[in-house]
């Protein structure tokens, strides 16, 4: 690796913007923050990954979750994935990425990062345990207001303690563009300018399109730097209007009283929800930018255009959010207008992804690339990086979000996007650095790339399943799919599996290069003692192996004793949603029993079939063949029980009042009684 | 999939095509025994410029060709049939009323409690349109029915626990 550092030196002996490696103490911070950061965030894959599979495998059959877990392990998912693995891991390697362009924290910066690790480990922790132990299940993007309408699966303090962790979540984010502004802004560049604004500027890139301004050379900053500064500067305007609202969402919880408008509290959620996922995409450029020339031999091949993208990309990223809600225009909102001008906005964000791709395959191209495991897990990631590219073009046409809108479609372009293209950097930068990190050699080349070729061939497997069943319009978000799709989904299913099993390989390499077994292996000469790891990440590691071992085990364990025990059956529209509304309808009433009523059960017939009872309930009678709610020819209820269900509602089923008169409400509940 | 989204996918799936085969030339091309020189790389890093331009332009006829396939300001007419519909968790309020095939249906939608989403599935599967209903707002969407038939409601915007069973239907009539 040290061969690519002459290039990288000699570009900085001319350059106003140091590129040499920190080192010493300030090394030394880096590479213990990384580390710290990184591991952790490998561990926070584990669990989230097993929520993935588990989730896949709940809706081909293979191990029916109750809806309620299906939705809280779901949410979970979302955000632990990508906020608590991905986004968490990119964050950790921008400190190694500044590190090695010269760019040393300082001690502010080094508080900063070590309050966003506590913080992030403390919000994801929190949102774990309202999901798993609470099951809070409102969906990463916890769309306004369904925090308070849980169907009677989560409370209010449930939904104040997740608003409260996510909370913490963005604080973190907000944090680490701090850290990362207060390294970028600091002595690095005091060379360049005494102005702060200047700085900021030449650490934009800025210096390439207008150098007489904004700097002193052609080549004032590293690449890599670029990105992280655009990223840490947008996060921040990204994540601080939504950090009010989740304050909203905590006052709300306690008093219902208080509330915001849906429609703005959506528009809200997007503003933080597109630039988040730059907050994946722009630090892992910065991986690019460090790696890909390295082991091309050869420096970044970019054009002073590259500055223009840079550019594009900071203010573009926090106008494009409106994206995400192509299909909804309520009447009387500008809403419509919005939309229109954000699709070409968000086309012009295409612009960033070209050039950036353009300058890394030139960089590759005739080279003489050093194809390890890093170095093929960088490539492999670029493919992705092209391909969901190019998925996420047609997406940002409205034309062809009418049709793809919440489906699978959108759940196979963003596992190629994060998954693949961030987590192969993730995986590559791990292989690339995680020997210098612990000062030991990585345990096995050989098994790295096993392990980097079948993550890619799974994942882009994976992802084509969903996207293909995305456009034969299956939704997304759904714990039984429609059983048109069921071919698709089963199929999947060792695709998944094998998945989450292949990165078993990932921890097994991590556990022994931590523990100093490569050393063993190359039998390096004497004289250089391997180093010990500390207990504590020593443990955590087994704890994160056992965890991944336990789970193939317990999935092939689970299936093997359902098909072996008890035969097949295909009746899976008979969910646990029934098993979580029937007590509503089957507990005993108190005794008191509504006046004699006047209740008309022909006219009821109409109210049953007009208001939507059909649409949830099974009654013989009015032909009705519902499965949410109770079979109500099963069920048999009394008049009174209806009359209280159809008025008060209970669980999922909602409250009529509002809408129904108590006449029609006698009425219906006569019909049902009827109709027995 | 209607056929702009046809067209879209395929083309889609084209560019896709040609992208792998030009990664796969790249990637062949480290194994070479040729490499570049210093001034093919410096002339490689001002061409980049051209590719900004070739990017722009693609862009921008991407962007003529797809901006005036969009669902909105649609209107219904004199003649439409309006059906207002309420969803609320989890289910579709429909007025029992047929519809009529081959005149426009102005769908007047509507939220009692969280963000639903209104999709139209013919009964073979196929999705015909969807939109969001946002809670306190009433969002309309103009569609004609060419055929008689029963078509499915699913709600596609994530409502909670039976979000996957909120399902109704819709008669179209002669």
């Amino acid at each position: 690796m040290s061969e690519a550092l002459p290039i990288e030196a000699a570009a900085g002996a001319h350059a106003a913007g140091a590129a040499e490696p920190v080192v010493g103490a300030e090394r030394e911070r880096a590479r213990r923050l990384t580390l710290r950061y990184l591991l952790s965030a490998t561990a926070i894959l584990g669990v989230a990954g097993i929520f993935g599979v588990m989730m896949r495998d709940s809706q081909a059959d293979v191990g029916r979750l109750p809806d309620a877990w299906f939705y809280a392990l779901m949410t979970a998912h979302g955000l632990g994935a990508f906020v608590g693995w991905a986004a968490f891991a990119v964050m950790g390697l921008s400190y190694w990425v500044l590190a090695q362009v010269g760019f040393p924290l300082r001690r502010l910066g080094s508080a900063l990062a070590e309050a966003t690790w506590w913080l992030m480990i403390a919000g994801v922790a929190g949102i774990v345990v309202t999901c798993v132990g609470f099951r809070y299940g409102g969906s990463w993007v916890f769309l306004y207001p369904i925090s308070f309408h849980s169907a009677g699966v989560w409370g209010r303090w449930t939904a104040f303690f997740f608003s409260f962790s996510v909370l913490l979540v963005g604080l973190s984010i907000v944090t680490w563009c701090l850290s990362v502004l207060d390294t970028v802004l600091g002595p690095a560049l005091h060379a360049v300018s005494k102005n702060v604004f200047n700085r900021l500027g030449v650490a934009m890139g800025f210096g390439y399109a207008a150098p007489k301004r904004f700097a002193t050379n052609s080549r004032p900053v590293p690449y890599a730097v670029i990105p992280l500064t655009v990223i840490a500067v947008d996060m921040i305007i990204a994540t601080l209007p939504l950090a009010i609202l989740l304050v909203e969402m905590m006052i709300q919880s306690l008093t219902p009283s208080v509330h915001v408008d849906p429609l703005l509290a959506k528009n809200v959620l997007w503003w933080f929800g597109h630039p988040v996922v730059y907050l994946l995409l722009f630090p892992a450029v910065a991986v690019y930018y460090l790696l890909v020339p390295r082991y091309a031999g050869r420096q970044l091949v970019a054009g002073n255009v590259i500055a223009v993208a840079w550019a594009i990309a900071v203010t573009a990223n926090v106008l494009v959010w409106a994206h995400h809600i192509y299909i909804d225009y309520p009447q009387g909102s500008p809403q419509a207008a919005l939309n229109v001008a954000m699709q070409p906005v968000t086309f012009s964000l295409t612009v960033v992804s070209a050039l950036s791709l353009y300058s890394l395959f030139f960089t590759m191209y005739r080279s003489r690339f050093q194809w390890n495991a890093a170095a093929t897990a960088l490539f492999l990631g670029l493919v992705s990086w092209l391909l969901s590219g190019l998925s996420g073009v047609v997406n940002a046409t409205i034309a062809f979000d009418a049709v793809i809108h919440n489906t699978l479609w959108i759940v196979g372009h963003f596992h190629q996007m994060a998954l693949l293209n961030i987590g192969l950097v993730i995986i590559g930068a791990t292989y690339a650095w995680l020997p210098e990190l612990v000062d030991k050699p990585l345990y096995s080349e050989a098994m790295a790339k096993w392990h980097v070729w079948l993550t890619f061939l799974l994942a882009t497997a994976n992802s084509a399943v969903w996207l293909y069943q995305g456009l034969l319009g299956a939704p997304r978000r759904f714990a039984v799919l429609p059983h048109e799709y069921d071919g698709a989904t089963q199929a999947a299913i060792p695709i998944t599996i094998a998945l989450g099993a292949a990165q078993l390989l990932f921890a097994w390499n991590i556990v022994a290069t931590v523990r100093g077994k490569g050393v063993e292996r190359a039998a390096r000469p004497a004289g250089r003692a391997p180093r010990r790891l500390s207990d504590v990440a020593a443990e955590a590691l087994i704890v994160l192996l056992a965890i991944g071992l336990s789970v193939p085990a317990g999935v092939v364990g689970w299936v093997v004793g359902r098909y072996a025990v008890t035969p097949r059956t295909r009746t899976v529209t008979v969910s646990a949603a029934n098993q979580t509304t029937a007590p509503a309808s089957t507990g005993t009433l108190p005794a008191t029993t509504a006046a004699s009523g006047g209740g008309d059960p022909a006219a009821g017939k109409g109210v049953f079939t007009s208001a939507g009872c059909a649409g949830c309930h099974t009654l013989k009678a009015a032909g009705s063949v519902g499965t949410v709610g109770p079979n109500l020819d099963q069920v048999q209820p009394s008049r009174a029980l209806v009359i209280d269900r159809v008025t008060h509602g209970k669980g999922a089923m909602p409250s009529f009042a509002g809408q129904l008169s108590a006449q029609q409400i006698e009425d219906v509940a006569a019909y049902v009684v009827a109709s027995r | 999939m209607g056929r702009t989204a046809t067209i879209i996918a395929v083309s889609y799936t084209i560019v896709c095509a040609v992208a792998i085969v030009l990664l796969a030339v790249i990637a062949a091309s480290t194994r070479g025994r040729r490499t570049l020189d210093e001034g093919a790389l410096e002339r490689l890093g001002e061409r980049e410029r051209t590719w900004f331009a070739i990017v722009v332009v693609l862009l921008v006829a991407l962007l003529f060709a797809t901006i005036f396939f969009t669902p909105y300001g649609r209107s219904a007419g004199p003649d439409a049939q309006v059906e207002k519909i309420e969803g609320l968790q989890f289910a579709w309020l429909v007025p029992g009323k047929p519809l009529e095939a081959g005149r426009p249906v102005e769908f007047r939608l509507t939220s009692r409690d969280v963000s639903h989403g209104f999709a139209v599935y013919t009964s073979r599967g196929r999705l015909l349109f969807q939109v969001q209903v946002t809670p306190g707002k009433t969002q309309t969407y103009v569609y004609t029915f060419k055929r008689p038939g029963t078509y499915k409601i699913i709600c596609l915007e994530y409502c909670g626990l039976d979000h996957a069973r909120m399902q109704s239907r819709l008669t179209v009539v002669k």
